[in-house]
């Protein structure tokens, strides 16, 4: 899932607060997909509410942009449109990996093995219609932007880094950089020690940025070749990739050859795949034009009565939450430059 | 090109630095004919200082043409540390593009000038309704009293007097300085004001300089930005604007 270049990006380490004052365009489905994988109970099942409705991914929401909010960051969440055609693969292999848990989560849990119940569990996740009504709806009464996007939820948000309407670009995806995010941010929540999905171990998170200029001239590439490594890595496009060739092999054929067509050994294997297609989805892909986003006023009463009295939330645990972030509030300076004019 | 400036001491290059460092990393510094100038702001943009160093407070002062020169504060403060109070300072930049530092009769440093990323910051336009010229030492003493309840000054100016006072979890306390005071030389109030500072900045630039300054002049307005002026020997002036808390 995903694209995976890691080992090729030039990481670096930073944390929340220096995002404050800044616009983080957030890739929504994302952020919402590890809520519904990693915020479950013992027995791995997600949290509910009265009525039996999910409701792990407004608990993610809420906490994660209480948060932010009491930084001072300004995080605008952009939600995926209908998937390019080329994505219906990966799609369905997803599905069958969601199929096969189910089966195997199902199975642990009547046999009472929770621990591993927890584990096929958080790869069940099915985000619904719903949902991302929830979430938008939670949005809505914190004063948080959202847009919608008309494909790819990354392309957007990436491009709303180039027009220098959001400082960066946060989704736990490389893809984002083929997109031309201009700074891409991964981990971006509280650094901390971490569940890993599906092991019973912890690691240490930290926030980290990645800067695409940067990369490009750490590696010597273009962006049109940065997106060929990508496709001969695999995308969620084209998700088997090339046999044999991972991110370094990749990165060295592409700086060797220049392009996809002057690689000798692969041309048998590339007619199979419509790369110029994958090519375009990241190079003009379909956006969202945003003329303009706009921060509302935080709805504290609304965002408590939603929570506690229709989602069954503890209205104690929310409110303190609420109150420490009117005091966060309340303590900010305002900047000195709407007195420069 | 000709560009060298020369201090008797070293405690102007000292407070100049402190100052500095508690809002930046990096500083760039425009040196012309009039002398040196500095403006910079906090990266979360809460606060700025604006100094102007005029080639009069100089002991000798050359510069025939306008210079800008950006160095890491860290790196040269360490240096301006290896100097003692009375050792003299002489700052030029050589032909590969150094900073040249000679500190006293014998020492030499060449640092490394870094590219300034600096934008021209322009200062905030404002209108002060009050002027409240408070001693230094008196100064530091308020913001340790306040310190003691909140993390925020607020300042209400009468005509007469000036209260500082700061409320938090545990309580509240007030300062009064009434006109005539020894600590408080100097009051004028053309509307009555009252505005709430964060004390984290506030400590920071009067422990960096007011040390050095004799008098502190406050001007403010109702919720507006702060300015402070510190005057200090031999280096003329340092602004320090705050922009003020968000009031709910």
């Amino acid at each position: 899932m995903g694209l995976d270049l890691k080992a090729l990006c030039n990481r670096e380490k930073t944390n929340l607060e220096s995002f404050s004052s800044k616009i983080v365009a957030i890739d929504a489905y994302n952020a919402i997909y590890q809520f519904l994988s990693i915020i479950r109970g013992p027995d791995g099942l997600s949290l509910t509410d009265s009525r039996g409705r999910i409701t792990s991914h407004i608990t993610g929401l809420f906490y994660r942009n209480v948060n932010f909010l009491s930084l001072g960051i300004k995080p605008v969440y952009v939600f995926d449109g209908k998937p390019p055609s080329l994505k219906s693969a990966e799609i369905e292999r997803r599905k069958q990996i969601k199929k096969d848990a189910t089966i195997k989560f199902e199975k642990a849990l009547t046999e009472g093995k929770y621990d591993e119940a927890k584990k096929y569990a958080q790869q069940t996740s099915i985000l619904k219609d719903d949902m991302v009504e929830d979430s938008k709806r939670l949005l809505g009464l914190f004063g948080i932007p959202y847009i919608q996007a008309p494909s790819e939820g990354e392309a957007t948000a990436a491009n709303l880094t180039i027009t220098g309407q959001a400082y960066a670009s946060a989704s736990q995806d490389f893809d984002s950089l083929l997109f031309g995010a201009k700074k891409l941010v991964r981990n971006f929540s509280n650094s901390g020690k971490r569940k890993l999905p599906n092991r019973n171990t912890t690691i240490e998170i930290e926030p980290e940025i990645i800067d695409l200029q940067k990369t490009l001239a750490d590696l010597g590439l273009t962006r049109e070749q940065l997106v060929d490594v990508g496709i001969l890595i695999g995308t969620d496009f084209n998700p088997n990739g090339f046999e044999r060739i991972g991110p370094k092999t990749a990165l060295k054929v592409i700086k060797e050859h220049g392009k996809l067509e002057a690689i000798p050994q692969i041309q048998e294997k590339l007619e199979e795949i419509d790369y110029n297609q994958i090519r375009q989805i990241f190079l003009q892909p379909k956006i969202a034009n945003v003329t303009e986003i706009k921060f509302g006023e935080i709805d504290f009463t609304g965002i408590v009565n939603y929570l506690s009295s229709e989602r069954s939330f503890s209205r104690e645990r929310v409110e303190t939450s609420i109150n420490r972030l009117k005091k966060s509030i309340e303590k900010k300076s305002h900047t000195l430059e709407q007195w420069f004019t | 090109m000709v560009f060298s400036a020369k201090t008797s001491g070293s405690d102007e290059w000292k407070a100049v630095i402190s100052a500095i460092s508690t809002l930046v990393e990096e500083a760039t510094f425009e040196a012309t004919g009039e002398g040196i100038a500095f403006r910079g702001m906090d990266p979360s943009h809460v606060a700025l200082i604006d100094i102007a160093w005029p080639n009069s407070a100089f002991e000798k002062y050359e510069c025939d043409n306008d210079v800008k020169f950006g160095v890491r504060i860290d790196e040269f403060s360490k240096l301006i540390k290896r100097a003692d109070k009375k050792d003299s300072i002489e700052v030029s930049i050589s032909e590969e593009n150094l900073l040249l530092v000679t500190i006293g009769k014998n020492k030499k440093y060449k640092m490394r000038l870094i590219e300034s990323s600096a934008t021209d910051t322009p200062l905030p336009k404002i209108s002060y309704n009050a002027r409240i010229g408070v001693t230094s030492t008196e100064f530091d003493k308020i913001l340790g009293d306040i310190q003691v309840v909140s993390e925020y000054l607020s300042i209400s100016a009468t005509a007469s007097k000036a209260e500082f006072s700061g409320r938090g979890d545990s309580g509240e306390a007030v300062i009064t300085l009434e006109k005539g005071m020894v600590e408080m030389p100097e009051i004028g109030v053309k509307e009555e004001s009252t505005a709430t500072y964060s004390l984290e900045y506030l400590n920071s630039i009067v422990k960096a300089v007011g040390t050095v300054a004799g008098t502190v002049i406050c001007e403010y307005s109702t919720k507006m930005p702060l300015r402070l002026e510190f005057k200090v020997a031999n280096i003329g002036r340092i602004h320090f604007y705050l922009a003020p808390r968000v009031e709910s």
